[in-house]
């Protein structure tokens, strides 16, 4: 999922916290694959997943949202934090060059193939399956049209890359035009004042789309997922070279997740009470605000606990995290294949899901195992 | 005209002027990414700001690459030490040539590109594509005259009005391509159509450009001196 080639583990010195910031960013890799295989069964995109099963379940609405609001912030802070240590490293001109051939490339390149055959899988599934999902009845009765318009390309589920790529340019430009003592005197302020913050800078960011907020796969940036993703790519950068500064957090870790429970709690029942009338209005104030508080105060209570427990080597998590980056980029073709396969099987929607999240990763680490690991690949995705 | 060029120093010039223009330059690409911003959120009133921030952040960076390597440089006079180098008046145009093309074409290219992506990928009507490219046409063109004439003219009054003039033009330039039929039809279309009249004008803007930066590469180059 990540893309920084920055060697993990040295264990001492400045670079003390980087298997915990590694594993993390395995831990958050996995959530994205559970997450995509689980949104087929969640009432609440039944309409709008291409992948939609016939089956579904409010438990799974009432499971997905959580780790839903928390991975992607997640995945920025670790992002944010392996481009300070890149900075730190080889300077500015390396972190370009680093960019481009672990993000840039690896992006132009799985952009069109992924794209392709996921446009490719749902155009079969929309005209083959006996039991389509509504999404697909939808693009079935569209393609019967004698000249249905195209839909404008997007960025997928690489939107990640795209962002990340967006962030790294703004980083260039922060530091060329001396914003760097904005962050500096942010973190200053200490972990408390910090975590207390957090939420309101990324409020505008949950205000600005729709609850659950959705993946800015348009080509163009996207106001709301910089505002939401930026601070918490900020906050990792933040946080490069300063390794005990979380330590004042660590015994706020339980009672931040267990207020993040409530407050979860709390967005539910709003998420019920606001329902939209139309699916693409944006976020209600009160629900924008409880997801601001899951995704900051779940953010830092991932990387307290990550930091305090995940510090060190790990031969299994290592491997994931090195597999992590082909893992995500392959994963969602293989998985809507299956998924879409699935639609038709009478099967009980625990064990499809089982089944597709199984299949899913076999299939993409065992591709990782041959055709990345030991190859040249290894260099742009590996 | 004997070619006996410094190129290690001419290559240091241009090194310095594209050193100088980063903070300008990462201004730009923030401008670049905000009106970017406003044209991904899909609204009329946004592709409007958008699309007047993207026409403003092209206009800036003509200007502001003339006035740094050029304007500001006269006014401090660090033409007294590029004497004391070994360049000659010649190396010294071509370094000025190279470096302000250089601080310039970057973001143009980055910001064009842009622009034309915004249009094939979003539901706006691909035949825009002939319009913007004119638009940007008449960027070029207004910073090609600018160039020559901060090459040519030391007074700052006269650099700052053909600068002004040439960017303002851009306004009645956009009225008259709206009375162009063939122009105008094109843009409300999806299909992207090279009329007659379009391609004489783009034609015009670029051969007017090259001319007006092959002139002043010459009329400097054959200088004897630095004055």
């Amino acid at each position: 999922m990540s893309a920084d080639a920055t060697p993990i583990g040295a264990g001492t010195g400045p670079d003390a916290r980087f298997h915990a910031f590694d594993q993390l960013r395995a831990l958050a890799m996995l959530t994205g694959v559970l997450f995509h295989a689980a949104l087929a069964y969640s009432p609440l995109l039944h309409r709008l997943w291409p992948t939609a099963d016939a089956q579904h379940s409010p438990w799974v609405d009432a499971l997905v949202w959580l780790p839903h609001l928390v991975r992607m912030p997640l995945f920025f802070v670790v992002a944010g934090f392996f481009t300070a240590a890149l900075i730190a490293r080889r300077g500015m001109d390396g972190l370009l060059r680093n960019r481009v051939r672990r993000i840039l490339v690896p992006f132009l390149v799985a952009w069109p193939l992924v794209h392709g055959s996921v446009s490719q899988l749902t155009g079969w599934a929309a005209q083959a399956l006996d039991q389509p999902s509504p999404l697909l009845l939808m693009l079935r009765e569209w393609m019967a049209q004698p000249d249905p318009p195209a839909l404008p390309p997007s960025t997928g589920h690489l939107w990640f890359l795209y962002y990340l790529l967006l962030f790294s340019v703004m980083t260039w430009a922060g530091r060329t035009l001396g914003l760097g003592a904005l962050l500096r005197r942010w973190r200053a302020l200490g972990p408390h004042v910090v975590a207390l913050t957090l939420p309101l800078l990324v409020l505008p960011g949950f205000l600005g789309t729709q609850a659950p907020h959705p993946a800015p796969e348009s080509l163009l940036p996207q106001f709301w997922a910089i505002a939401l993703y930026g601070p918490f790519f900020a906050l990792g950068a933040a946080l490069h070279g300063q390794a005990d500064w979380l330590a004042p957090l660590r015994s706020r870790v339980w009672p931040a997740a267990l207020l993040c429970l409530l407050l979860y709690a709390a967005f539910l029942w709003r998420l019920g009470v606001d329902a939209a009338p139309e699916p693409w209005a944006t976020a209600s104030w009160p629900v924008a605000v409880l997801e601001s508080l899951v995704a900051a105060f779940g953010t830092l209570a991932c990387l307290v606990a990550g930091v305090r427990w995940l510090d060190r080597p790990n031969a299994w998590m290592s491997y994931l995290a090195r597999s992590a980056y082909w893992v995500y980029l392959t994963h969602l073709p293989i998985l809507f294949a299956l998924q879409y396969l699935l639609l038709d099987v009478a099967l009980a929607w625990p064990w499809k899901f089982v089944l597709g999240v199984a299949a899913t990763l076999a299939l993409c680490v065992g591709s990782y195992e041959l055709c990345v690991r030991r190859t040249r690949l290894a260099h742009w995705v590996g | 005209m004997k070619l006996d060029l410094n190129w290690p120093t001419i290559r240091l010039l241009v090194v310095k002027d594209w050193q100088l223009f980063q903070k300008q330059l990462a201004a730009y690409v923030l401008g670049g990414i905000v009106a970017l911003g406003f044209l991904g959120l899909a609204k009329p009133w946004a592709f409007y700001i958008g699309s007047l921030l993207l026409i403003i952040v092209q206009v800036a960076v003509a200007c502001f690459a003339i006035s740094t390597s050029l304007l500001i440089e006269r006014k401090e006079q660090t033409l007294a030490f590029v004497m004391s180098l070994p360049v000659s008046p010649l190396d010294f145009t071509i370094a000025k040539l190279a470096g302000n093309l250089l601080t310039f074409l970057v973001p143009f290219a980055v910001i064009g590109l842009a622009t034309l992506l915004v249009i094939l990928s979003t539901p706006l009507p691909d035949g825009l594509v002939v319009f913007a490219l004119l638009l940007f046409g008449h960027i070029l063109l207004a910073y090609c005259a600018s160039l020559t004439v901060a090459m040519q003219v030391e007074s700052e009054g006269w650099n700052t009005f053909v600068m002004i003039a040439s960017m303002v033009l851009i306004n009645p330039f956009i009225m008259l391509l709206g009375q162009i039929e063939s122009i105008r039809e094109v843009g409300r279309g999806e299909a992207i159509v090279w009329s007659g009249d379009a391609v004489l004008i783009l034609s015009a803007q670029l051969l007017l450009g090259l001319a007006l930066l092959a002139f002043t590469a010459w009329w400097n180059g054959r200088k004897p001196a630095f004055y």
